[in-house]
């Protein structure tokens, strides 16, 4: 009996430094966001007791917040070097309507794989599967020349249409593994009643599936939301998201740190969010509906 | 409704009005670059007139006698199999750690998941501060404990480079893995152990005989997923390294990025990205066929 509690406690002792030396990193730059430049170049570092600014924060989303722990200049939106208003705005813009094409395409077709059934069935599945498969950089290598020759580059239009391609596979199983958790009697009961496959799907299984497609929805807006690599390409002045401007942080005269990390304080908040709302279906996602909780 | 009704409802039943918006999308997604990659493959820019020439396969010739495309392939395969093996075992021994009802896990697990929604590009630039030699606190943890001295710059020294953004990998994506066995770990029935509990099994044979085998196919996922996104590699070492000092942390994926857009080696590029597609999917394929992963 001593030794299981004491087990126990050795235990708790110790998932608690692990999650701890994970959670370190969030917890250093989220500090860092809140420094001043001499705190944040000090030699050894310091981990606790500076004096709090919210002056990076101010200067990078151009707003003042008037209760500065002692900010003295006022800020004008637009006017610091790395004001990222525009950028937040084109992250939202993008992530939002980028999930709404994945979910309204998957949604149809993720219905369709998990109630009918038909030839090749199967390998469809594994067709949409092995899209997930390719490399970034073997789709966005053509799609900057796709896009160049039908005035897609630098757009809303492209990004969006690229960043839900990219979630489809991710919508479409997870999706499927939604629906067929949805006993199918009951889409057969209403076909007998004589109601058409589209009110069932309306009427019956998108209701009754709420759940699941907030989650994939969620999922989906966070890929979008993290994704680098095709914005960096298919880009170049027109719009920007917030982690493709992270690496312009570091200039000639070198990184503007505090600002960097304030916008990357502020880019951990969807993570928070994330966690709050689908906590439950994260697993699932990440692993596209494969291990069903 | 008589049985024939039924029957006529499900010939009428068609899946492909429901289907063709993802097919059409699809098709455009994968279909359409793939074959424009290959087209590319066999051509070259030419700065002077602007346009594509035709080459053959010169760039095919090109990419076989090329060093530092095979030093990429070396890197990415070095960071594949590294990265990996610290996630899965690492991964799993958290797991079996937080696997258990103890006061705070439930949060703990939840703090936990939250590094997989940072973007990978900002996590880089996290590390890329906190591994700085002048000021960073990652260098100076190490330095403390004897693991790294104060005057080497982490990933300005070719021979760390790459565990530096190694550790930003490992930080990142660990959770993952602990995320999925957890699951899976849930999932197992109790009959076993407790059985192999009243013959006297050590934990350890516990595990190894009844854990592993047990969780065979949820560990065969976890693998392929993070599999695939360790092959292609490409938001830490842009952000951290640039493929720097040298070559030592160019993957495949950056150096065909930076051979299209940098250098406008467009079919070259192109060449290079269709051999990192072509041998993700036969690897990916070999693996699922060799450890029977169904969807």
């Amino acid at each position: 009996m001593h030794r299981s509690a004491f087990v126990r406690t050795l235990r708790t002792i110790a998932g608690w430094l692990v999650v701890g030396a994970f959670f370190f990193p969030i917890y250093f730059w989220t500090s860092v966001a809140f420094r001043d430049a001499k705190d944040i170049f000090n030699w050894p570092p310091i981990f606790f007791g500076f004096q709090p600014t919210v002056r990076n924060f101010e200067q990078v989303f151009g707003i003042s917040l008037g209760f500065g722990f002692g900010s003295q200049e006022t800020v004008t939106p637009g006017g610091g070097n790395f004001y990222m208003g525009p950028r937040l705005w084109d992250s939202i813009v993008v992530a939002t309507f980028s999930t709404v094409l994945a979910i309204v395409v998957a949604t149809l077709a993720s219905y369709a794989l998990s109630r009918m059934h038909f030839r090749g069935r199967h390998e469809f599945v594994n067709w949409v599967l092995s899209t997930r498969m390719m490399p970034p950089v073997a789709v966005a290598i053509p799609m900057f020349f796709i896009f160049k020759q039908f005035n897609l580059l630098d757009t809303y239009t492209g990004v969006i249409l690229v960043h839900g391609l990219m979630n489809l596979p991710l919508a479409v199983l997870l999706l499927k593994s939604f629906f067929d958790d949805i006993p199918a009697e009951i889409d057969e009961s209403a076909l007998l009643d004589g109601a058409s496959r589209w009110t069932i799907f309306r009427r019956i299984v998108l209701p009754m599936a709420k759940g699941g497609i907030a989650a994939t929805a969620v999922l989906c807006f966070i890929f979008s939301w993290t994704e680098f690599l095709f914005v960096l390409t298919l880009t170049q002045t027109g719009l920007k998201t917030v982690p493709v401007v992270s690496s312009t942080f570091v200039t000639s005269i070198g990184t503007a740190w505090g600002n960097m990390a304030a916008l990357g304080a502020a880019a951990i908040v969807p993570a928070f969010v994330v966690i709050l709302l689908v906590q439950r279906h994260l697993v699932r996602g990440l692993t596209m509906g494969s291990l069903k909780q | 409704m008589s049985i024939a009704q039924v029957k006529r409802i499900a010939i009428s039943d068609s899946p492909w009005p429901w289907l063709l918006p993802l097919i059409a999308l699809l098709v455009v997604f994968t279909i359409y670059p793939f074959i424009y990659n290959v087209w590319l493959s066999f051509h070259e820019f030419v700065p002077k007139s602007r346009g594509l020439k035709f080459v053959g396969v010169d760039n095919w010739i090109q990419l076989w006698n090329d060093s530092r495309f095979w030093g990429a392939l070396g890197v990415t395969f070095l960071y594949f199999a590294v990265a990996l093996t610290i996630e899965i075992v690492l991964g799993m021994a958290i797991a079996l750690l937080l696997d258990a009802e103890l006061p705070g896990f439930g949060m703990l697990r939840a703090v936990l998941s939250m590094t997989l929604v940072i973007p990978p590009a900002i996590a880089g630039m996290m590390f890329l501060l906190m591994e700085d030699s002048q000021f960073g606190a990652l260098s100076y943890l190490l330095g403390l404990v004897g693991l790294l001295d104060k005057a080497t710059p982490m990933l300005a020294t070719s021979s760390l480079a790459l565990v530096g953004v190694l550790i930003a990998e490992v930080w990142q994506w660990t959770p993952f893995m602990v995320l999925i066995f957890l699951a899976g770990l849930r999932s197992l029935p109790a009959e076993p152990y407790e059985a192999a509990m009243i013959d006297g099994a050590s934990s350890l044979q516990m595990f190894r005989r009844l854990t592993l085998p047990m969780m065979s196919r949820v560990i065969a996922v976890a693998v392929l997923l993070r599999g695939i996104d360790l092959f292609r590699v490409f938001d830490y070492v842009f952000v951290m390294t640039s493929g720097g000092p040298g070559t030592a942390t160019y993957t495949v994926s950056l150096y065909a990025w930076q051979q299209t857009f940098s250098f406008l080696k467009w079919g070259y590029g192109a060449t290079l990205s269709l051999t990192s597609l072509i041998i993700v999917m036969v690897m990916a394929n070999m693996f699922i066929r060799v450890a029977k992963v169904r969807w």
